[in-house]
């Protein structure tokens, strides 16, 4: 028994694919515990009427009702009898995951180019807008039904890309021809996009018809299809974006893996000194990866409106900023961003179920979901406490001449 | 800190080392400080040590002796503490011990020197060397500092080293900064010092510098081992040499009865040629060319001021001078990663003063950066994604813009062979390779490149003997096809025996240009420090025109 433990232990300290995966579980394992104690303990500073007594104090909350309720309920209580797969809350949960695997990979391109790119929700804004603009001008011209779906749709997805990819591009080209820092110059532009989007709407969008700042509505058909029909019970979900997501989050990893463009931008991210060498242009890489970081921010965009809500409104939700945290937990791969943005997508769904369910506040939820983001983003911790109960020698990696790993013996300056 | 042994001698010369051979053998004398005895230490896969005996007498300087791989750092670090032996016997001052980590080697008075000082640069010499053994007043509420300083400057004083204990880190030399590292080891009581390729960061003062200090502390009782893969160091320092080879010790020598011709074999397993042979071949058309090319560095000083140079096909030009003469811009205005402020470089008959680094690079110039932790390698790349640095979109390695993965693979695992990296594990970090294996690889890459020209600067920096001369080997093969060569590098020896023509960099300007055979390597290091050729007040600035 012990035996196992220490492979494990000694499996953790070294990082591949398969300990990821086990660090990750760890974390929420140890999260959830942490977190239920939490819940437990602040149910003795709440008032109820049924609670479990003891010592002389009610502890109204049940911190297993609240997890059940934040993971099986964000999939509709698959546990309880008259579950399909059709349901609202599922649904809910799948509308979170497509829209932050989009912001998602938006961060983890820039990411691994080596830039921090802020401005995913700025890109989203834009995008967002000239989907919906270009949809509503364009419906005019071309015929309804499936053929206008067939058009517009693409159409709307491309300018939302388009739009976002121009907006991106500007800070990318702020930091390699006048040396700005990206970070600060994708702040300013965010707010920058929503004051440009709401001047654009009060001067030429706004819905006659409505006294909320919001563009008029994109033909029905032009929405993006539920399908299959009925999915969701009524919520604004398609399992065709969905599917549009994961195929473009395998694009963005087959980009990386297999292209010449994906080697020189991994390369540019993690050694600026080894891509000159090897022949990028780094100021072009830098244009060119903010351009598509902001090019799948403004997809995101395209996908809010024409999946969710049919028009573009001021009001938009912190996608982009919800990005940068799906893609750190993801640490910036694209599979990554799938597994990161479905669990953000349960959170979400599942702190709606809590609501409904329990009497938890809904500031206890946010501190529950904050700690296992929090534990599962930090995997050095949970890899030191496995180096801790191994050898040193097993935990060091092998090298046939014994130097220390990662250690130049070299490095001379012969006489 | 511990005072030297009573009743030791200065135990200094080679008598002291042929002693240890023969004293070796009941295994039980006293005067030996460090014992190890029948050291195995095995990785999965690897035998790094197989059976190691090594004797340190007290007092002496013991060099350990061996190529990149041979377990001299695995040997060291058994003895730290690093690592715990699977076999063998660790033996201090005659008593066996067991080290569960270098606090334990410390408090029996083993220091290790790395190779990468792990100095605190923004503090002051005293405070680092007091860092982690600060002596404390007002019942460890504060630092003694008055108390630092003196025992700082009594260190320095007892063992003659020119340190000023108030100088920031940052500010001193390479070779001020391993004093602090020794004298760090000293504070802690250190009466073993190991020192990994002590000369590796050194200029050539600075290594004599270092062979003084060695010399006061062994006439101080203190004891040194130090590892090199330089047979000089060995010969020249050394009071006895241990030679490792593929993990396992091939025997002590005493150096004054041996020759570097034996040692090296002894080290690499079969003969070997020191002096590399540059037959004059014919030359053929200039490849490269610059005119009057001046360069600014980082901060806009001018440190490359009007180079002319011509380096023609199957013609090795070898640049020598001291580091930070201007060559290292030179260099990379030549290969495109920075853009000279005047001047014109041709290549292969085209203006390429501004041309792309990967335009430079797809028409055949092939380029061994000084740097191969910063430029010539991606550390954390594993070597078949390193094999394919500079071609990651030549029609040989991807098309379509896609990369030909497998293609890369048979590719890097070709150099890897080819150029005996060790481990040959492809699949590994780049950053877990010795340094002398990250250049084979990267010497390797760029070689098999196909070139028409080869910018090389410091090909051999930090690879053994056997690798050396495969490397020079190749490079002299490769100017035989008729391939033009830039080299540059600070190694005399090196520099003089391959080049065809050598020129001599000072201060952003070649001080001369001459048949290297023609100088002696005095006049060369008289000219590397400035001072122009006799008797010829015209130089000749233009290497292009000596011939």
């Amino acid at each position: 028994m012990r035996d196992r433990l220490e492979s494990l232990a000694e499996r953790l300290a070294r990082s591949s694919v398969v300990d990821r995966l086990v660090i990750s579980l760890a974390a929420l394992v140890t999260a959830v515990l942490i977190g239920g104690v939490l819940v437990f303990v602040s149910g003795a500073f709440a008032s109820c009427r049924t609670g479990l007594e003891l010592g002389g104090a009610t502890f109204c909350y049940n911190p297993m009702q609240v997890y059940y309720e934040l993971f099986l309920g964000a999939l509709g209580h698959p546990l309880e009898g008259g579950w399909t797969l059709t349901n609202y809350s599922l649904a809910t949960t799948l509308q979170q995951t497509t829209l932050l695997i989009f912001t998602g990979l938006s961060v983890a391109v820039a990411f691994r180019a080596g830039l921090l790119n802020i401005g995913t929700q700025g890109q989203l804004v834009v995008g967002g807008l000239a989907t919906a603009v270009t949809v509503v001008y364009a419906a005019a011209v071309v015929p309804t039904g499936f053929i206008g779906a067939l058009v517009l749709i693409p159409l709307g997805v491309l300018a939302g890309a388009l739009a976002g990819g121009v907006y991106g591009a500007i800070p990318g080209a702020l930091k390699a021809y006048a040396d700005a820092n990206e970070v600060i110059t994708t702040i300013m532009l965010n707010i920058i996009a929503v004051g440009i989007t709401s001047t654009l709407l009060s001067w030429q969008f706004q819905d006659p018809n409505s006294p909320n700042p919001q563009t008029a509505p994109v033909p029905e058909y032009a929405e993006i299809p539920t399908i299959p029909g009925g999915f969701g019970g009524g919520m604004d979900f398609s399992l065709l974006a969905l599917a549009f997501a994961v195929a473009l989050m395998i694009g963005i990893a087959w980009l990386f893996a297999r292209t010449s463009f994906g080697y020189e931008l991994r390369t540019s991210g993690i050694q600026p000194g080894a891509a000159a060498y090897g022949g990028v242009n780094e100021k072009r890489m830098t244009v060119a990866s903010m351009t598509l970081s902001g090019a799948l921010g403004g997809i995101g965009g395209a996908f809010w409106v024409l999946m969710v809500h049919g028009r573009w409104l001021e009001n938009v939700p912190s996608l982009g900023f919800d990005g940068i945290a799906v893609s750190v937990l993801a640490g910036n791969s694209p599979i990554g961003v799938g597994a990161a943005a479905f669990l953000f997508g349960i959170f979400d769904s599942g702190g709606n179920s809590i609501k409904t369910a329990t009497d938890v506040p809904p500031e206890l939820v946010g501190i529950l979901t904050g700690f296992i983001i929090l534990f599962v983003a930090m995997p050095e911790f949970f890899r030191l406490l496995g180096r801790r109960y191994i050898t040193v020698d097993a935990a060091r990696p092998a090298r046939a001449d014994g130097g220390d790993a990662g250690v130049d013996d070299g490095g001379d300056d012969d006489a | 800190m511990s005072e030297p042994e009573p009743g030791t001698t200065d135990g200094t010369g080679p008598t002291a080392a042929v002693e240890t051979n023969t004293a070796a053998l009941d295994g039980t004398n006293s005067d030996l400080a460090v014992h190890l005895d029948g050291i195995t230490k095995r990785f999965p896969g690897v035998v790094a040590n197989d059976d190691v005996d090594l004797r340190v007498e007290r007092g002496t300087v013991h060099a350990l002796l061996g190529e990149n791989g041979a377990g001299k750092t695995t040997l060291m670090n058994v003895l730290y503490g690093l690592y715990r032996p699977d076999e063998g016997r660790v033996v201090i001052d005659g008593e066996e011990r067991t080290f569960d980590s270098p606090r334990d080697a410390i408090d029996a008075g083993i220091g290790m020197i790395h190779q990468h000082f792990m100095l605190v640069d923004p503090m002051t010499v005293a405070e680092n060397i007091a860092l982690g053994n600060e002596p404390t007043k007002w019942f460890g509420m504060a630092v003694d500092r008055d108390r630092i300083d003196r025992e700082v400057r009594d260190l320095c004083d007892r063992y003659g080293f020119e340190v000023d204990p108030d100088a920031t880190v940052e500010n001193v030399s390479v070779g001020v900064q391993q004093r602090v590292e020794i004298l760090k080891a000293l504070f802690r009581g250190a009466d073993v010092l190991i020192l990994d390729e002590p000369t590796a960061v050194l200029t050539p003062q600075e290594v004599e510098g270092l062979y003084d200090v060695l010399e006061e502390l062994t006439a101080q009782g203190k004891t040194i081992i130090f590892i090199t893969h330089k047979l000089e160091e060995a010969t020249h320092a050394a009071d006895a040499i241990t030679v490792l080879r593929d993990g396992e010790s091939v025997g002590t020598v005493d150096p004054d009865r041996t020759d570097r011709e034996a040692l090296a074999e002894r080290m690499v397993g079969r003969e070997v040629i020191l002096e590399a042979d540059s037959d004059p071949v014919e030359t053929g058309d200039t490849v490269l060319s610059t005119r009057d090319v001046t360069v600014e560095d980082d901060r806009g000083v001018e440190v490359v001021s009007g180079i002319d140079l011509d380096v023609r096909a199957g013609e090795i030009l070898g640049i020598a001078g001291v580091d930070g003469n201007g060559q290292a811009e030179l260099i990379e205005a030549i290969t495109g990663l920075r853009l000279p402020d005047e001047g014109r470089i041709n290549y292969a008959g085209d203006d390429i003063t501004t041309w792309s680094r990967r335009r430079r690079i797809e028409n055949g110039m092939a380029y061994i950066p000084e740097d191969r932790q910063e430029r010539g390698l991606v550390m954390p790349f594993d070597l078949v994604e390193n094999g394919v640095l500079g071609s990651q979109r030549s029609g040989r390695f991807a098309s379509g813009g896609r990369i030909d993965w497998p293609g890369v693979r048979d590719h890097a695992e070709e150099i890897i062979e080819t150029y005996d990296v060790r481990p040959p594990d492809a699949n590994a970090d780049a950053r877990s390779f010795s340094g002398g294996n990250q250049q084979k690889f990267i010497v390797g890459r760029e070689f098999e490149r196909d070139p028409s020209l080869v910018v090389a600067t410091h090909p051999t920096r930090g690879v053994d003997i056997g690798s050396t001369e495969f490397i020079h080997d190749r490079l002299l093969e490769l100017r035989r096809e008729g391939v033009a060569v830039l080299l540059v590098s600070s190694k005399l020896d090196e520099i003089r025996s391959l080049s065809d023509r050598l020129a001599v960099m000072y201060e952003g300007e070649f001080i001369d240009v001459t048949d290297p055979d023609a100088v002696t390597e005095e006049e060369l290091g008289l000219r590397m420090a400035g001072q122009r050729p006799d008797g010829e007040a015209d130089r000749h600035p233009n290497p292009g025109e000596s011939r």
